[in-house]
């Protein structure tokens, strides 16, 4: 039996991507050795049999219906890509808004904890870290209810950026 | 302004001017000339009218906007041939990730049955008429994996060397002449087989 390399040859010749320099022992191959020359038939019977018997079908929707489907398709993607650049869209507005927030919640929460485990006093937790430099915020401290609350703001675009709003804030 | 009766005389090489410059009706010029072979080959690929439809449109879409690049190095058919069977390469190669591959693919897949199998001596498709012996590859082809199909389909109907059959198929040249023998011996197999299953 012909070995796999061979095999390859054999069809790589009848296909004519031979390198020249091999075609002549695969000739030789063919005459000389009968498994080879039956394979050698075989192949190319399949080789014809193909020839100009691709499938002859017709697309199954008329003229008209098709273009209009793919007119609107095209109009869709057109009408897309011009649309103006920005409305932010929800993922770019939770990255701008609620993530700084997020940030300020996650170190404060960090700091209550310690706090309810912790006998000393309220001063302690005096500093606070901003997670953004965009962020603001005011605190409260209700000694009587041993309670901290907390603002925070957008400093681009609070009320509490305005000169005058600022001087309204009771500072505590 | 230009007519759909001046589109329908013009040659595709003027549709593809007008159309890069805008001209939608001689783009739909174009799909009407190629869409059914369009469709014929998502549909030699896929095995599935809708599959067929839908990448046949999608194929279209594509070339509007990839219109551009189009440099007429090949026919307008030809190009447009390749972008919709890389869409189906796409598209099989995503089902192909979805599912768990059986023994039987890997080992159609490496031709483990093929190699061994004894030669077909008699012709199979001698004495054939033309009309018989399509619907009788198209049965044999349907039976192939996707990727002895494709091989074949692209060497046999689109007449695609070995190297541009590994580019389009992502894999070396040696495992396109692998598929390639595998998928030429399945078919003389079945080819057979079907021959004997008309004698019964």
């Amino acid at each position: 039996m012909i070995n796999q390399e061979l095999q390859l040859k054999l069809q790589a010749y009848l296909d004519g991507e031979l390198m020249p320099s091999e075609e002549a022992q695969v000739k030789d191959l063919i005459e000389s050795d009968a498994e080879a020359s039956a394979l050698c038939i075989e192949l190319q019977s399949v080789k014809a049999a193909l020839t100009g018997a691709d499938l002859e079908i017709k697309l199954p929707e008329t003229r008209e219906f098709f273009w209009s489907k793919i007119q609107r398709e095209i109009e869709r993607q057109s009408a897309a890509q011009a649309a103006p650049a920005h409305k932010p869209s929800w993922v770019e507005w939770v990255r701008g808004h609620l993530m700084p927030v997020s940030g300020v919640a996650l170190v404060l929460g960090v700091m209550g904890i310690m706090a309810l485990h912790s006998s000393s006093s309220a001063a302690q937790f005096g500093e606070m870290e901003l997670a953004s430099d965009n962020m603001g915020a005011y605190t409260f401290r209700d000694q009587q209810e041993g309670m901290t609350m907390v603002w925070f703001y957008n400093r681009d675009d609070s009320q509490f950026t305005a000169d005058s709003s600022l001087a309204s804030v009771d500072h505590q | 302004m230009k007519t759909n009766a001046d589109h329908s005389s013009a040659s595709d090489e003027q549709l593809v001017k007008a159309a890069k410059d805008g001209d939608m009706a001689a783009f739909e010029e174009l799909v009407a000339r190629h869409r059914d072979k369009i469709y014929a080959r998502a549909f030699s690929m896929m095995r599935n009218e809708d599959e067929a439809l839908d990448l046949s449109q999608e194929a279209w879409v594509k070339s509007w906007q990839r219109l551009k690049q189009f440099q007429g190095d090949s026919s307008f058919g030809t190009w447009m041939t390749r972008i919709v069977i890389n869409l189906c390469l796409d598209q099989l190669r995503k089902r192909k990730r979805q599912r768990t591959e059986s023994i039987e693919e890997m080992s159609e897949e490496t031709g483990g049955v093929e190699r061994q199998m004894p030669v077909v001596i008699t012709n199979p498709t001698e004495g054939l008429e033309r009309i018989e012996l399509r619907k009788r590859i198209d049965k044999a082809m349907e039976q192939l994996s996707h990727e002895h199909r494709t091989v074949l389909m692209l060497h046999e109907f689109e007449e695609m060397e070995y190297k541009e059959i590994a580019k389009t198929m992502n894999c070396s040249i040696g495992t396109v002449m692998s598929r390639l023998f595998y998928a030429r011996r399945k078919m003389a197999a079945l080819l057979v087989n079907l021959k004997t299953e008309d004698v019964k």
